[in-house]
């Protein structure tokens, strides 16, 4: 028996101008070398949210995500429902942002959010730019990220990932920082846009609960080997720059 | 038309040039950048420039975008330089306002003259309406409004209000992409100077595979363009021929390599020109202008890929995703020898991901310091893949040990910086000169 795992992407242009559909292909591919059957469905302004086993919403700018929040709106139920099924979320950047509370503008002001996830955002004047590097449990995230955004998490809630290189989305305690949050298995993130490709392992999480949903196993394998062989030595590569001491993050 | 002040007012200036060209001379013997003479001058005589800038008799063109301002810097130069004018213009890539106020020193006389008709410039776009302030451009052309380079500007619509609002600063002519969508939203009642379009008619830009990749508009609530009529609009390309409609006038061109950027990149150049030229505007001198253009670096440029034998090497530069898909979708077939390379020059990768990469059908070399990033991308692509060398060098000596091509000609498509070292690897790593 194949399973038909469903993606859903919201808002896929508005919400997708630092290479977002690539976590979404990622999915895909995976899910297809894996042996299951990988439905993608792009949900825009005005459409409903289809049954979806993962939902993946990227990154706009502050236009975009003013101009979309009404939209959004509309789904506060079903994706809390999503979210407490244990489902599959991938939240990137501002797409992040709008499903946690309210967020504050560096230039006064708010927005408010949809308070599905548990923080809310500070943006701010000074600007984070670079590679991080950051370990959740039992896995090494490596990526980009570029905002201003700092995140304030809800009480008694730890952030997803800590900071080994980089800036990252929380202040801890003793100087420590944290990046992104996760509720059940939805994750929100600030490292940005195509997190997927280099971070395989996150991949299969969420595709391995999409799979068990339908009562068939997702492992990744020989066909996926090409794929995590580059994904391999590109974080090889990115984390031997983020650790040098001549690597600063960009200058702006 | 008027010089602005006396030849014996002018002697003041002597100093201070005299002060930023021997700095010059000195950051030369140096090899370092040429920042500082600029810097030396400004601070010691701060109407020196606004001085030289009136010295235009037909004044000062700005040249803003995304994408595409190098080489339609050139171009418009060059048809300028077609009908008789001299032009003074920035070297490739001197587009911050030091680089521009050296390039004005080096040609300029110690009394701070420069002796050209016209001065046509390239401006970053985040120091454009500064800049404006003190050379006050008559014409100001903007170009296009693509994602791009997010690190430095944030958002992108911010960049579209940078050429937004210098074009507000311009004296004669306000020339906009009416295919972009946020500056085909100009508002003529904020400009001094009336607007002109310039476009590619919608037939081609339907038949084209993506169109011409500028940001969509997330603010007015109209994410595209408004259909507006183009005084210069691209009716035809075949090849790197281009026809331009001018209001009923056809200029037919040739541009420095094939793709829908250039044809519109054209369609601006011919506007542009006209703008400045008037009812001295000549056709045939536009194209003779088109034929004079040698191809910049990375745009159209070959180089011989090994010192015997005819096998040429095609450097197709690549600044971001939207140029990096329209120098795609303009390739008429898939490369049969392909090196792609990509560095930390271009620090945020992202988009690799917005890009369509259907166009190869294989990559054989893959290098730079983000090659394994480039190679996963490729990968989810489908597209095989021969070598991932991160070293550059070592990737050249790859692609040169491969037997040669049935066309004679391998593609390289690069960052900037590598193909820099890629030029100097192949035996052509001269500076890239100013375009005279
Ligand atoms: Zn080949």
């Amino acid at each position: 028996m194949t399973a038909r795992i469903t993606i859903a992407q919201l808002y896929a242009e508005l919400l997708g101008v630092t290479g977002d559909r690539g976590n979404v292909e990622v999915l895909r591919t995976r899910a297809e070398r894996a042996g299951l059957s990988a439905d993608v469905v792009l949900v825009d302004v005005g459409q409903d949210l289809p049954d979806a086993d993962i939902v993946v919403i990227g990154n706009g700018p502050l236009s975009a995500m003013r101009g979309i929040v009404d939209d959004l709106r509309r789904h506060t139920t079903p994706l809390a429902a999503h979210i407490a099924a244990g489902r599959g979320l991938l939240a990137i950047g501002g797409g992040a942002e709008l499903l946690g509370g309210e967020i504050s503008l560096s230039t006064g002001g708010t927005l408010a959010g949809l308070g599905t996830l548990p923080f809310r955002t500070e943006r701010r004047a000074q600007r984070r730019v670079g590679y991080l590097v950051a370990d959740a449990a039992g896995m090494r995230l490596v990526g980009f990220e570029d905002h201003s955004s700092l995140w304030h998490l809800d009480d008694g809630i730890a952030p997803f990932a800590l900071v080994a290189e980089g800036k990252g989305t929380s202040d801890l305690a003793d100087g420590a920082r944290g990046e992104g949050v996760r509720s059940g298995n939805a994750i929100a993130l600030r490292m940005q846009g195509p997190v997927l490709p280099l971070n395989p392992a996150l991949a299969d999480l969420l595709l391995a609960r999409a799979a068990a949903e339908h009562d068939v196993a997702y492992s990744s394998g020989d066909a996926h080997a090409d794929l995590d062989a580059f994904a391999r030595e590109a974080r090889a590569a990115i984390e031997a720059r983020a650790r040098s001491k001549t690597y600063s993050t960009i200058g702006i | 038309m008027s010089d602005g002040r006396t030849g014996f007012a002018r002697l003041r200036y002597v100093p201070a040039v005299l002060a930023g060209k021997l700095a010059r001379v000195a950051t030369r013997l140096r090899g370092g950048g040429s920042a500082f003479p600029g810097y030396l001058t400004n601070k010691l005589a701060p109407s020196l420039l606004p001085d030289i800038a009136r010295g235009f008799p037909l004044g000062v063109v700005f040249v803003l975008g995304s994408n595409g301002k190098t080489t339609t810097t050139h171009m418009v130069s060059e048809v300028l330089r077609a009908h008789g004018l001299t032009v003074f213009t920035n070297p490739t890539g001197a587009n911050l306002p030091q680089g521009i106020t050296s390039a004005l020193l080096a040609d300029g006389t110690i009394t701070g003259r420069v002796r050209a008709d016209v001065a046509v410039l390239e401006v970053d776009e985040a120091f454009a309406a500064d800049l404006a302030d003190i050379l006050s451009p008559s014409v100001v052309l903007s170009l296009n409004v693509q994602v791009d380079q997010l690190y430095r500007f944030f958002e992108t619509e911010r960049v579209a209000d940078m050429m937004l609002d210098t074009s507000t600063r311009a004296t004669g002519g306000v020339i906009v992409n009416r295919d972009d969508p946020y500056l085909s939203k100009i508002d003529p009642a904020t400009l001094k100077a009336p607007v002109t379009y310039f476009g590619v008619a919608p037939e081609i830009l339907n038949r084209s595979a993506h169109g011409l990749a500028n940001a969509m508009d997330t603010r007015s609530g109209v994410a595209g363009t408004e259909g507006l009529e183009a005084q210069a609009e691209v009716v035809e390309i075949a090849g790197n021929t281009v026809t331009v409609d001018l209001e009923g006038e056809r200029a037919v061109v040739k541009t420095p390599a094939r793709g829908l950027h250039y044809a519109a990149d054209a369609a601006a150049a011919l506007a542009t020109a006209r703008q400045v030229l008037g009812d001295a505007f000549r056709l045939d001198a536009a194209a003779r202008g088109f034929a004079a253009m040698k191809p910049a670096y990375g745009r159209g440029e070959l180089l011989p890929l090994r010192a015997e034998g005819d096998e040429q090497v095609e450097f197709v530069m690549f600044k971001n995703g939207p140029s990096l898909q329209l120098n795609l979708d303009a390739l008429d077939t898939a490369p049969e020898r392909l090196l792609l390379a990509i560095d930390e020059g271009t620090p945020d990768v992202s988009w690799l991901y917005d890009v369509d990469f259907d166009a190869f059908d294989h990559v054989d070399v893959i290098t730079g310091d983000k090659a394994y990033q480039l190679a996963t991308r490729i990968a989810y692509a489908g597209i095989p893949i021969g070598v991932v060398e991160p070293d550059m060098e070592k990737a050249v000596a790859l692609m040169r040990a491969f037997p040669r091509t049935a066309e004679g000609r391998q593609t390289w498509f690069v960052n900037y910086e590598l193909m820099m070292i890629g030029r100097r690897l192949l035996g052509h790593g001269d500076q890239e000169v100013a375009r005279r």
